[in-house]
């Protein structure tokens, strides 16, 4: 949702099934390379880390790659704030989104949703 | 003991480098419903979340309600702290509101529950940096002796969290798009000392507009976007 904004503001054609499963070409420079160095973050797996940075050195270079690292570790962060406390999404976000939300399966994330599923 | 980032595969900006240092700091010291040393265990207890034999079961369960059992703890923490530390970090897509209120009933407070999630979630943001630089987890923090505030914030409402959170002054929407205060400021507010901490290791990371990073803001959204996919985030 957020992408999407920001995908507007700065004239990206993001592809957000992309952002979702990690499935074909995100539409972003270096997409490719940002989505392999954010799985290996938060898979845990220093190997495929250390692969998917070297390989995205030479491509992004030292620091946009210590950049995408940075970005990444304070999500893993967030979304745990979001996730342990319930939040709902603000208003202006979830007047915005409700077609897109529910195009993309970002639904099936609603902490309503959650509860019932795993009840 | 704090935080230097020294050997990292790429050195972090300063900014960061202090930021987590103070973050690391004021987790040592007392919160308002823990004390220091409870919130150093805590993030001892996050840690050890990944080593829990229940934690990897529930894990790879179709339903985490599927697995009893209890946790692997390594600290005295009381066992309801134990269960949100580890199920906080282990399995966070799957939290539901039932746990919660289970959590809730089986001897926390609210308020001690949020102050337990600003500090977890601080220790998993400078934990993961760490990893991502190809450096070991920093020695915990150094515990400071000291009482917890024990102070009540006020004029706290219901507005669909699962915790209460603080009124909102002013609702209208910044130039993000979002409003001035968002949610997820909001989020821990019911203990103000808890967004304190949690930001100020957050900040040095992401802004919403004006990133002045090697990667783009539409990038930034992108891995930020794809960490909360990851982790089955609806926020």
């Amino acid at each position: 949702m957020l992408l999407r904004a920001s995908g507007e503001q700065t004239g990206d054609d993001v592809n957000l099934e992309a952002v979702i499963d990690g499935s074909g070409m995100p539409g972003i420079r270096w997409g490719r390379e940002l989505n392999r160095i954010v799985e290996a973050v938060i898979a845990r797996d220093a190997a495929a880390l250390d692969e998917s940075c070297s390989a995205a050195e030479p491509i992004m270079g030292d620091d946009a790659v210590r950049d995408a690292l940075v970005v990444a570790a304070a999500f893993n962060g967030i979304t745990r704030v979001a996730d342990a406390t319930g939040i709902p999404l603000d208003e202006p976000t979830a007047a915005a989104t409700g077609a897109l939300r529910s195009q993309l399966g970002i639904d099936a994330f609603d902490y309503d949703a959650k509860s019932q599923r795993y009840a | 003991m704090t935080i230097d980032y020294a050997g990292a595969r790429y050195t972090p900006r300063q900014e960061l480098i202090e930021g987590h240092a103070d973050a690391w700091r004021m987790i040592g010291a007392a919160g308002t419903w823990w004390t220091g040393a409870q919130r150093r265990d805590m993030v001892a207890e996050a840690r050890n979340a990944w080593r829990c034999a229940n934690c990897a079961s529930r894990k790879d369960a179709l339903s985490p309600n599927a697995v009893s059992g209890e946790h692997t703890a390594c600290t005295t923490l009381p066992a309801p702290a134990v269960n949100a530390i580890h199920r906080i970090v282990t399995d966070p897509g799957r939290l539901t509101r039932a746990w919660f209120d289970d959590v809730i009933a089986s001897g926390i407070t609210n308020a001690q529950y949020v102050e337990l999630v600003s500090v977890v979630a601080t220790s998993v943001i400078i934990d993961t940096m760490h990893a991502a630089l190809a450096l070991d987890p920093p020695a915990l923090p150094t515990a400071v002796a000291g009482e917890p505030s024990r102070s009540l914030e006020a004029d706290l409402v219901d507005e669909g969290a699962w915790v209460p959170i603080k009124r909102r002054p002013d609702a209208s929407a910044s130039d993000t798009g979002l409003p001035r205060d968002p949610n997820i400021r909001r989020a821990m507010s019911m203990v103000s000392a808890a967004p304190m901490l949690f930001f100020r290791a957050f900040m040095p990371h992401y802004r919403l507009q004006g990133l002045q990073f090697a990667i783009s803001q539409g990038q930034a959204e992108f891995v930020a976007s794809r960490v909360s996919a990851l982790n089955q985030c609806f926020y």
